[in-house]
Parts: structure tokens; sequence; C-alpha cells
């Protein structure tokens, strides 16, 4: 700053110092409303839409290209493609004849225990954009936003389990957080045995760490983990992993233990939008959830209000549960 | 005069607009950490060579711009890049005389600046991203800022 005054032409440079000032006020000012208040989120959501062409455009081409791609691929390919989706089918309407038998049977099971957590009632469907957000978190851009009843903290799969949690919404697109973000993390428990835990992100697409269980914890390799339905932001019994290595250290209190994500959090192009089933309410003690997770009450909240039409404005106040760092 | 401003301006924006389309262009994982700031260079460039026709308003307003598109807090990119052009342009009469290296290594310290402006911001807002990789984009920034300064040159003579 004391540089700017020794300068030849005075005049300007106090006018350019005059600007750098104001400038730099103007944008620090930015920086503590949109972060401490939420008075910015209408600002966000027009600019947002003045935003988009460009990430249109951006897309526009490698959209193309796979558009091409596939207006191109041979009868052949087409043949084996379509053989090969039909045994899936198959295979997939076999294993769903007994699933509703099977919810009704949870439906009363849960029922005797006063519990009825998370189950999810309604999807959307939803197509990642190529756009590259940050390179430093993990982060996409979905092209389903505010106008189509997204809101902030919802549940986000794929077709092969949990991928993560709408992190922020705007007008036309939303931004979704992935369960490997080293911010976020996600109440879970072993299928095996109902062992209740916190898997929270590395930063690696490949990889989430359990960092809360004891050495002495009954977990073991080829353990698969399933959404607990705590925290009323993931509906229950959704796979989010298997346990891929575990490392017990004697001289340590805590494990060391590595998840594999079920879902291809590298390669999904279509996920899954999900509201939770109407009058779900969480279990009583909501408490043993750990240092990372929400508070209850905001928790609880989001859960009934995302039954009937979600309207963006309500949910989008409480903040994403279970991305720590966000709250603090 | 004023016609002459609007002639000026054309390139400054079309310029403006490209780099910060490329700024989001999805890379392969192992590339997007070396991505350049090509916006910010962008801007660097327009402050240096006619600070009249845009300076710290189109600083500012394409740190607005990173913000939005980048899903950042807001005002983040803004400041920095007030505060890197603010420098630049104080500079910039020095730097049109300075060789293609020293050059170069100027605009290296304005995106070292920048960076960590950007790496404060983070951490103050809870987000801190604390992987060295990020300091790699300077470098290249300023590797390509020689390529980059003589193409706009060319755009703007034109």
């Amino acid at each position: 700053m004391v540089a700017f005054r020794n300068s030849d032409s005075s005049g300007r440079t106090t006018g350019l110092l005059l600007r750098c000032v104001l400038y730099s006020l103007l944008a620090l000012g930015l920086i503590i409303l949109d972060k401490r208040y939420d008075h910015l989120g209408r600002i966000r959501r027009l600019l947002s839409i003045a935003a988009y062409p460009v990430q249109v455009a951006v897309e526009s081409p490698f959209e193309g290209w796979n558009w091409f791609r596939q207006s191109v691929s041979s009868r052949g390919a087409l043949r084996a493609d379509n053989v090969r989706l039909q045994a899936e089918l198959r295979l997939a309407q076999f294993r769903l004849q007994r699933y509703e038998a099977l919810e009704a049977e949870t439906q009363r099971l849960r029922g005797l225990r006063d519990n009825t957590a998370g189950v999810s009632n309604r999807f959307i469907v939803g197509d990642i954009m190529d756009v590259d957000l940050d390179a430093f978190r993990a982060r996409v851009l979905v092209d389903k936003g505010a106008g189509d009843g997204v809101f902030v903290g919802q549940a986000v799969l794929d077709a092969g389990g949990v991928f993560g949690q709408v992190a922020r919404v705007e007008q036309l697109t939303s931004e979704v957080i992935l369960i490997s973000d080293p911010t976020h993390a996600i109440p879970v428990q072993i299928n095996r045995n109902g062992l209740r835990t916190i898997a929270v992100g590395t930063g690696d697409s490949s990889r989430l760490k359990l960092p809360y269980l004891p050495t002495s914890a009954d977990v073991i390799a080829g353990d698969l983990l399933v959404t607990s339905g705590l925290g009323g932001i993931f509906p229950a019994g959704y796979p989010v992993g298997t346990i891929a290595e575990v490392k017990r250290d004697p001289a340590q209190s805590l494990a060391d233990v590595d998840v594999r994500p079920a879902a291809s959090l590298d390669r999904s192009r279509e996920l899954l939008f999900v509201w939770l089933k109407p009058g779900a309410v969480l279990p009583a003690a909501p408490s043993a959830k750990a240092p990372a997770a929400a508070n209850p009450a905001s928790g609880a909240a989001a859960a009934p209000r995302a039954d009937a039409q979600p309207a963006p404005a309500n949910p989008a106040k409480a903040p994403p549960a279970q991305t720590g760092a966000n709250d603090e | 005069m004023m016609r002459d401003d609007r002639i000026r301006r054309l390139p400054m924006m079309l310029s403006a607009l490209v780099a910060l389309a490329l700024a989001v262009v999805p890379l392969p994982s192992v590339l997007d950490a070396l991505r350049p700031d090509l916006l910010v260079l962008v801007v660097f460039y327009w402050s240096i060579e006619s600070p009249r026709a845009g300076g710290l308003t189109l600083a500012f307003f394409a740190g607005i711009a990173l913000d939005v598109i980048k899903g950042v807090v807001l005002g983040q990119h803004a400041l920095a890049l007030t505060l890197m052009a603010a420098w630049a342009t104080y500079l910039r009469l020095r730097l049109r005389v300075f060789s293609v290296l020293s050059q170069s290594l100027t605009i290296f310290a304005f995106l070292t600046g920048y960076q960590f402006i950007l790496f404060w911001v983070d951490g103050a807002t809870g987000n801190p991203v604390t992987s060295f990789s990020r300091w790699l984009a300077p470098v290249v920034g300023a590797v390509i800022w020689p390529f980059l300064s003589s193409a706009l040159s060319r755009l703007h003579e034109r």
C-alpha cells in the first residue's frame, strides 16, 4: 500500500488506489455476507442463470461427441448391448419379485421398533454436466435445480449406492458433494452386525475411511456398509461401500479402516435425487452420532419437510448437515 | 474517443469470456491441478496494456463470474483478482519494458499472490485446501504468459 503513494503521475495512482480499496472492500463485504448470512441466495441464483449458457457452451462439444459416437455405433454393438440389458433386466425383475413382500415386512418390523427412519419415497434422475468445478474438491454439477424441487441436503444415489448430497441449489443446476470429499461424513452401519459409525471422505474417489472405530471393533474386510438412516439426510439401508482393509495397530486405540465406495464416484453420469417418505421420523437417541454429524433438530426437520412438495426456499435454510467443515 | 474505447473493449470482453469458459472445461484429473488461471492472465494483460479500457472493473466482475461459475463463496476470486490487478496496473510501465523472462517472473509473483489470497479466504471460510498441487497453477501460468500475451497483442492491434 505504501508503494502506491510515491508515484510519478500522482492523480492517476491515487485513483487506482481508491478504486482498489473500494472494490476490495466490496469483495470482502460479499464474502462476509455470503458466508455469515443467507441474504445472497437470490442474487446468487440470478447470477447462476447468467452463468448457465457458459456452462452449456462448455458442455456441448462433449455432449455432441457422445451423441456422434452413439449414433454411429454399429448394429452388432447395439445388438450385444440389447442382449446384455435384457439379461440384466431379467435378473433385476427376478430380484424385484421379493422386494414388495420384503418391504412390507421391513415396515412391519420397523413399526414394532417404532422406527421408520428414512425410507425413500420419490426419485428424480439428473445428469452430471461435463463441467469441472474445482480441482481440489469432490463436487459435481447436475442439471436439476430448485426448479425441479431439489433442496440443500438432499440425498443423491447412483446405480451402485450412495453418491453424495446436494450442497448448493441454483435455479437450473445444483452442486452435489461426493461422499469422497474430505469434508463429507455419512452415518453408516455394518450390515453384518449393525455396528454404527461414520464414514469420512478422503479426497480420493476410490476410498473412504472409518476413523472412529476402536481396534477391538468387530469389522473384517469384505463387510458391507449401508446407510444407517441416522441424521435424517440419507435413507436407511442403501449400500455405501465394502470394507477393503482393516489395519489394527496395537499401540493405537482406533483402527485404520479403508472402505471401497459402492457408487462409481468417478464414472457415473446419471444420479438419483431421493425424497424421504412422509412421516419418516428419527429414532429418539440421535446423540449416538459422531462429532461430524448433524444437530438433531435440523436433521429431524429436514425429513418431514422433504415429503410433500419440497418448496425450494424452506429446506434450503437447513445447512448440509453432514458436511462438518461447511458448518464450522 | 468514445468510439475508440468501444473498439478496444470488444476483444477484451471476448478474450475474457473465452478464458472464463476454459476455466471449467473438463480435463483429466491429472491435468486438472495444472490448469492455469487463464482468466487471471487475461485480466493482467488488459490491466498492463490498456488500464483505461477495463482495469479494476474488469478484474472485479471477472472475479465475480469465476465465483459464480466455480460455486465458491461469492467475492473470493473478486478480492484476489482486484488486488493483483491493481498491483499489475501500478507496475505496468515497468512491466512493458521488461524482458520476457523478467515479465514471466513478475507474472509468477502476481499469480502466487492471487493463489495466496484464495488460499487465505478458503481457510477463513472453513474449506481449507491444503494440497500442494494448488501452487502448480502459478508455475504453468508464468510459463504460458509469453505466448498468451503475444496472442492477445495480435488480437489487440487488429
